[in-house]
């Protein structure tokens, strides 16, 4: 069988049944007692997962190359230049090779399932999970083994990065205009995304940040400055003035 | 209106209905240019994709990642579609039990173990691997997408005129909304019926490969025939009716087997071409490898399926690792009948190759959930052979 992107199935559901999803309460959470103070930790950048294109008439995606390297460019430029504010070293993990390139891949997905949990289980107030109620608790991890990763860097954090946009095409703003006339909410475009930072020494996830509306068009440098700033909402030890940080 | 042009109307009409299907010849093999690069937004949009999903899946420990296999198939590939075609396949073997494979529009290929193990010789694996470089070659995730594309667009229109009509009321509302139901049913119908339409296609073009390749096409209606009997032989062992004779339904996104085997099999035998099926060079190629996916095949808990297979693999002659197979799938089972069965197999394979330490392990445990104490003597025999075994210690506990 031919691989297929997207299902277009999903696409057409989605609009059927879900006009609106009234998205996790919270938006990001931090390993209660920790801080990172400024100028401290040189931080290993994973590979970000950038995907940027625009939203079909029906709802499906539509990948854009050219969209998604200026995304790549943009975003990494802005991050490095977010934490070299803070103070905090920036190194972008290279690409593996052999054995450690298993490593990586399993840690990468392993954060994805475990980032995807914590949206689920801690973010999701009403759906928490038994082991997670108690107040101001944020305990996850993914074990000490994920330190392999920054193996021969002096890396003390890791930082995973993951980014969607989809633009609305015109002839989704049409069906937006005429769906709203017969009392249908249909969104136009869609902008998530999402960053954790995980202690390399125990492998605990000590803060995560996703959301699932972003504002900044990626395309642009000033737009992923923008996007970068709402990605780093609430990371630890940028709780400083905010006019220090980037807007 | 003219002769000539009844019978070109005629053909259109067949043609739109599909009826021509099973009377469509075998293409002749496109040009081909090497190193193509994708061409306009969409298509590199999607390479984009499939090129960042390859990156970690290159890395999955789901595919193994075993050289000589990979040669191995990658020469299948080339046999079959030309040196020059087969340059832009990238083949990754992934650890699934489902005969299937599939392409990815960038030149991905998944090949699982499933049907590794299923196909009987190269020529059935040549005849998949064509099939699904078809779809590479005619562009086919690029197409469906746009295909995709259009419905969806069509569907969500619908779907806000039947909300107007809803909404707004008056005379004809109800007719409206009955009209757009139909033209979203129809839509979403559409993208399933493309997708059998291009399975259609791909199996055309990879009859065209066999034939210019030096396999035998009748082997691919083969592994189709094959792929019944065994669905039947599932069936029969869930008490579940025959699926054989079903025709597509509204969700398939491929023909019907029996379809496909019955239009492949006119196909071949007007071919009438003789061709090897390389079935030596596949054994000898996969024979490290078959013990581990029999082992797979069997924790699939299809008894009567996997069951099927292994009759059909051994033919007359039950070789030693397919007895121990059979051995493994009966006990697994575990009703009483099937231990003593079970132990039966396991005795074969030791009187045929009496160094096989878990054979003896097989028997021990299946004499002793028939409450045999012989059992023990034969776990002994195990674990004098294999001390450093992983189970070792909880076999022990089982003999004290």
């Amino acid at each position: 069988m031919p691989l297929r992107l997207c299902t277009l199935r999903c696409a057409c559901i989605l609009l059927v049944i879900l006009p609106q999803v009234a998205w996790a309460q919270e938006r990001t959470g931090t390993k209660p007692g920790f801080v990172l103070p400024p100028r401290s930790a040189t931080i290993l950048l994973i590979r970000p997962t950038i995907s940027v294109g625009a939203q079909s008439t029906g709802g499906m995606f539509e990948p854009d190359a050219d969209w998604t390297a200026q995304a790549r460019e943009n975003i990494a430029a802005a991050l490095t230049l977010a934490q070299t504010r803070l103070g905090n070293q920036v190194i972008v993990a290279d690409e593996p090779v052999g054995p450690a390139a298993q490593v990586m891949a399993e840690y990468r997905a392993l954060f994805s399932v475990l980032a995807d949990s914590v949206m689920r289980y801690q973010f999701f107030a009403g759906n928490r999970l038994p082991s997670k109620k108690r107040k101001g608790q944020f305990d996850w991890t993914m074990g000490p083994g994920v330190a392999e990763v920054a193996r021969g860097t002096r890396a003390n954090y890791a930082l995973f990065v993951s980014n969607q946009d989809q633009f609305g095409s015109t002839g989704r703003k049409f069906l937006q205009v005429f769906a709203a006339m017969a009392y249908v909410s249909v969104k136009s475009g869609e902008h998530t995304g999402m960053a954790g930072l995980v202690d390399l020494r125990t492998g605990d996830l000590v803060w995560l940040n996703a959301d699932m509306a972003m504002g900044g068009d990626v395309r642009t440098p000033e737009g992923a400055k923008k996007r970068v700033a709402q990605l780093l909402e609430g990371f630890p030890g940028s709780a400083m003035p905010a006019s220090q940080t980037v807007k | 209106m003219w002769p000539g042009q009844w019978r070109r109307a005629a053909a259109a009409v067949a043609l739109l209905t599909g009826v021509a299907a099973h009377a469509e010849p075998i293409p002749s093999l496109p040009p081909y240019s090497g190193a193509y690069q994708p061409q306009g937004v969409d298509e590199r949009g999607i390479w984009m994709e499939f090129d960042e999903r390859e990156r970690s899946f290159r890395d999955s420990t789901v595919v193994i990642n075993d050289a000589p296999l990979k040669a191995y198939v990658m020469q299948v590939v080339c046999r079959t579609v030309g040196a020059a075609r087969c340059q832009a396949v990238r083949p990754y073997i992934v650890r699934d039990t489902s005969l299937n494979a599939s392409m990815a529009a960038n030149g991905m290929m998944i090949v699982h173990t499933g049907l590794l193990l299923r196909a009987r010789d190269e020529a059935e694996l040549a005849s998949i691997l064509g099939h699904e470089f078809a779809h590479f070659e005619l562009r086919h995730s690029l197409h469906g997408f746009r295909h995709d594309r259009t419905a969806g667009g069509i569907a969500a229109w619908a779907s806000v005129a039947g909300a107007a009509a809803w909404a707004y009321g008056g005379r004809s509302a109800y007719d409206t909304v009955r009209v757009a139901r139909s033209v979203q049913t129809s839509a979403i119908g559409s993208t399933y019926a493309h997708t059998r339409d291009q399975e259609r296609q791909a199996d055309l073009l990879s009859m065209a490969y066999l034939k210019a390749s030096p396999y035998d096409p009748q082997r691919f209606p083969d592994i189709w025939d094959q792929l019944l009997d065994e669905k039947d032989a599932t069936a029969h062992g869930r008490r579940q009716r025959s699926t054989r004779y079903d025709r597509a339904g509204f969700t398939d996104d491929h023909p019907s087997t029996i379809e496909r085997t019955t239009t492949l099999r006119q196909l071949a035998l007007a071919m009438n071409k003789p061709g090897e099926d390389g079935k030596e060079r596949y054994d000898a190629a996969l024979a490290p490898w078959r013990a581990a996916w029999l082992s797979d095949e069997i924790k699939r808990n299809d008894f009567a399926g996997t069951d099927f297979i292994l009759r059909r693999m051994a033919g007359a002659q039950w070789s030693a690792d397919l007895l121990f197979a059979r051995g493994e799938l009966y006990r697994a089972r575990g009703h009483p009948r099937d231990l003593v069965a079970a132990a039966g197999f396991y005795r074969e394979v030791i009187a045929r190759d009496p160094t096989r330490a878990e054979a003896y392990r097989g028997l021990g445990l299946a004499q002793l959930r028939s409450r045999d104490a012989g059992g023990v003597a034969a776990l002994r025999t195990y674990l004098t052979m294999k001390p450093a075994a992983q189970d070792a210690a909880m076999i022990a506990t089982l003999i004290q």
